[in-house]
């Protein structure tokens, strides 16, 4: 659910998306988790200011929780080859160090690129989406696919809701219902959809025909398509100043990263401080 | 009597796919708002399943790859780039993968994709799944083949990222195949058996892989 | 001149059906006439109007004779987006025909579609809502309003882009009997301000009667009869018989003629049957 007001809609669609692309890019040259988790408070602190309700950022937390239980369970069930690696015990556990370290310098740089989609998701609607692609003068009909595709996801996963509403309606009780009762309920719930897809079909293309519009979009007698929409966001200053400042964050991130090694992973304080406690320095 | 070495695809299979005498066909609007309604459907499919049992990255249960799947076999490439691009946002939305990682897993997603479609057109399976022969090339190709070779890009990609360590790649790679083929198999066996019927009536469904 | 639509021995059969849809239909329409094309359900009312409009053969598949014309030309050699700037056509589900996230969006789209310059594209969404009283909906999306409001943004959305044509297919069946009045009342604006060709298909005859230059009964895929509203209604029973239903104020009257209570010509309004109530009852239709 996106605010109805947010201080985020002052800049334009393609800033946002610029913005989208710096969180959810930067972290993979970055090793360094300080960085990451840098990033992490910051899209918080966005999340926040944009007036975005924090208890939606919760529905993450089961999965940010079992994606941590994965990572550093399979780190520490298979480290790989233990001759090479630096072995501390804990709670009468024998952990790997450097498996252990780079489960948590991964987990840093994937919770950090997930809440730059979870900023963008929780604070641009389907039309800033649209008015971004097309600013970026994206072919016309891929923007509407794009648009037509999330439009149609909403619709779907209205269709869903409805039915699964009516079912419980009738004494249907899912809390008590194995995950394979669940699975095989689910099924049925979505055969309907695809049914529904295809007579959406035939209607939205029926509709697109008697509007005059052709496969490529291009409008009757040739030319460019007209981009209404287009000119009720106009690109002010404050949004070639941020895209600019972005754009050259990142370029520092990917020269200090990756090409000077500046943000590895060995230079973190986090590391030493680490390798210190267990005792391994 | 000496036993047929080739099982003959049966007429109405064939059918299926062969454009008749004075039929023309052409991609056409109807194909491009397909293209955008399986979008939606993989969308709801795969963040819903993704959510329904998650275990980090390796979902424990994907239906999502039935969608793409069926939808190679009825739309040809426009299912292949539904499947392919519907992953980035239901994973965005699940909170599964970044949108980098996304990117990444483009070409597991394309053959999870395209190969189930690929077997039906040259091998003329019926969508229907009306022959032993159709069921063995859906569950060899769509599902075991298809899940085999996704997975095994998909791990690779987990393991480029850090997700999982080098050592854990097998581990994952039957988590991920196991987690889609299972879902896969019934999910994409229901579809098949009972929607295909109403596509193979519908204009959107294609003979070969434009229209 | 050439007439707005002429429907020359058509006929037309889905594909996997097994009788056509509509057999051997000739229609003239003069440019400027209101149309009220009746009959029951699967009469081949619809078939007819997308033949106008170049839905059929375009976009269903079947077996085709005979030859529509528009302003001359035929239908079939004409481009999509020259078809839509002629012969507009509104659905009769409403949410069908939405493809934008917003009103606005979903009247923009077909002035798009159709090359309509930026220039002239904002006066052309303020007059087509402002005539079907939307103006208040722009920035909702389509799909979060009323049926009847989502009935008039589909007729706005196709008025915008000025078509000479305008199909309405059933505009009232989806719609709250409020709803139904303020659609009719935007026909009859469209009649007053325009010379438009109107064609609109309904089964109840109600709102529409009186309105219409003339009503074409189809049944069957044929045309039974087509006349101007009052000789095409003085038969009421073989109306009723043939799935259509004259306004309710007729039938009174014609059973009120068929007792010999009443000998004046069959109203088709209330107004009508108000005033032939009182010569009646003074007298004078007696």
């Amino acid at each position: 659910m996106v605010p109805v007001d947010s201080p985020f809609y002052r800049y334009h669609p393609v800033t946002r998306l610029v913005l989208l692309v710096f969180l959810s890019v930067t972290p993979l040259f970055v090793d360094m988790p300080e960085i990451n988790l840098g990033l992490i408070l910051a899209a918080l602190v966005l999340l926040r200011w944009g007036r975005v309700r924090m208890q939606q950022i919760r529905r993450y937390l089961p999965l940010l929780a079992t994606v941590a239980l994965f990572m550093f369970g399979v780190a520490f069930l298979a480290p790989g080859d233990r001759a090479h690696l630096a072995a501390f015990r804990l709670a009468g556990l024998t952990f790997y160090f450097q498996p252990m370290w780079w489960a948590f310098v991964s987990y840093c740089r994937l919770v950090a690129m997930l809440f730059g989609a979870i900023l963008y998701f929780s604070t641009n609607r389907e039309r800033d989406t649209l008015v971004a692609l097309r600013s970026l003068r994206i072919p016309f009909a891929v923007s509407y696919v794009a648009a037509l595709s999330l439009r149609s996801a909403g619709m779907f996963m209205e269709d869903f809701r409805t039915i699964r509403e009516a079912e419980q309606a009738r004494g249907l009780d899912l809390e008590s219902m194995s995950v394979g009762e669940k699975a095989k309920l689910y099924t049925m719930y979505t055969v309907p959809l695809f049914a529904v897809a295809l007579r959406r079909a035939d209607e939205i293309s029926n509709a697109l025909f008697a509007r005059g519009y052709t496969l490529s979009g291009r409008p009757a007698g040739g030319g460019p398509r007209t981009d209404y929409l287009r000119r009720r966001y106009p690109v002010e200053r404050r949004d070639r100043a941020l895209s600019a400042g972005l754009a050259a964050a990142f370029v520092v991130a990917v020269v200090l990263g990756k090409v000077m090694g500046v943000f590895s992973d060995q230079l973190s304080p986090l590391h030493g401080a680490a390798l210190r406690t267990i005792g391994l320095r | 009597m000496s036993a047929s070495r080739t099982v003959p695809v049966s007429s109405s299979a064939a059918a299926v796919w062969t454009v008749e005498s004075g039929e023309h066909r052409q991609p056409g609007i109807v194909h491009v708002v397909m293209l955008a309604l399986f979008i939606g459907i993989g969308i709801v499919v795969g963040t819903l399943g993704s959510l329904a049992i998650p275990i980090g990255f390796v979902s424990a249960f994907w239906p999502g790859q039935a969608v793409q799947a069926v939808g190679g076999v009825w739309f040809g490439w426009w299912g292949v780039l539904a499947g392919m691009f519907f992953p980035f946002i239901s994973n965005a939305l699940s909170g599964s993968a970044p949108i980098p990682v996304s990117a990444a897993y483009l070409p597991a997603n394309f053959l999870q994709a395209f190969l189930a479609g690929a077997a039906f057109r040259w091998l003329k399976a019926d969508p229907r799944l009306q022959s032993t022969r159709d069921w063995v090339i859906w569950i060899v190709v769509g599902v075991l083949l298809a899940n085999f070779l996704g997975a095994f890009w998909g791990t690779y990609v987990l393991a480029w990222f850090g997700m999982i360590t080098q050592s854990a790649r097998v581990t994952a790679l039957l988590g991920w195949f196991f987690g889609n083929s299972i879902p896969s198999l019934i999910f994409g066996s229901i579809l098949l058996k009972y929607v295909s019927p109403m596509v193979l009536r519908s204009k959107a469904f294609t003979k070969g892989w434009w229209a | 001149m050439n007439p707005a639509v002429e429907v020359d021995r058509l006929s037309w059969t889905y594909h996997l059906a097994a009788r056509p849809a509509v057999c051997d239909i000739s229609l003239t329409i003069p440019a400027g006439e209101f149309t009220l094309i009746a009959g029951p359900n699967e009469a081949g009312k619809t078939t007819l109007a997308m033949a106008i409009k170049g839905l059929i053969p375009h976009s269903f598949p079947g077996r085709r004779a005979g030859v529509v014309r528009v302003f001359g030309e035929e239908v079939q050699r004409k481009e999509a987006a020259l078809l839509a700037k002629q012969v507009g056509y509104v659905f009769s589900d409403p949410e069908a025909q939405f493809t934008s996230l917003t009103v606005e969006e979903e009247i923009l789209f077909g002035l798009e579609n159709i090359g309509v310059p930026e220039s002239e594209i904002e006066h052309r969404i303020r007059r087509a809502s402002e005539l079907t009283m939307i103006s208040d909906l722009l920035d909702k999306p389509p799909y979060d309003i009323s049926g009847g409001q989502k009935q008039r943004v589909a007729i706005a959305s196709v008025l915008a882009m000025d078509p000479e044509i305008l199909i309405l297919d059933e505009p009232t069946s989806m719609v709250d009997p409020l709803g139904k009045d303020l659609i009719v009342e935007i026909c009859a604006e469209l009649r007053r301000r325009r010379r438009l060709t109107l064609i609109v298909i309904e089964h109840n005859l109600e709102a529409f009667a009186a309105l219409a230059d003339r009503i074409v009964l189809i049944r069957g895929g044929r045309i039974e009869r087509a006349a101007a509203p009052r000789e095409f209604l003085e038969d009421p029973e073989f109306l009723e018989r043939s799935g259509v239903y004259p306004p309710q104020v007729t039938q009174v009257f014609a059973r009120l003629r068929a007792h010999g209570l009443y000998r004046g010509p069959l109203p088709l309004t209330d107004e009508e049957g108000i005033r032939a109530g009182d010569a009646l009852l003074r007298g004078a239709g007696a």
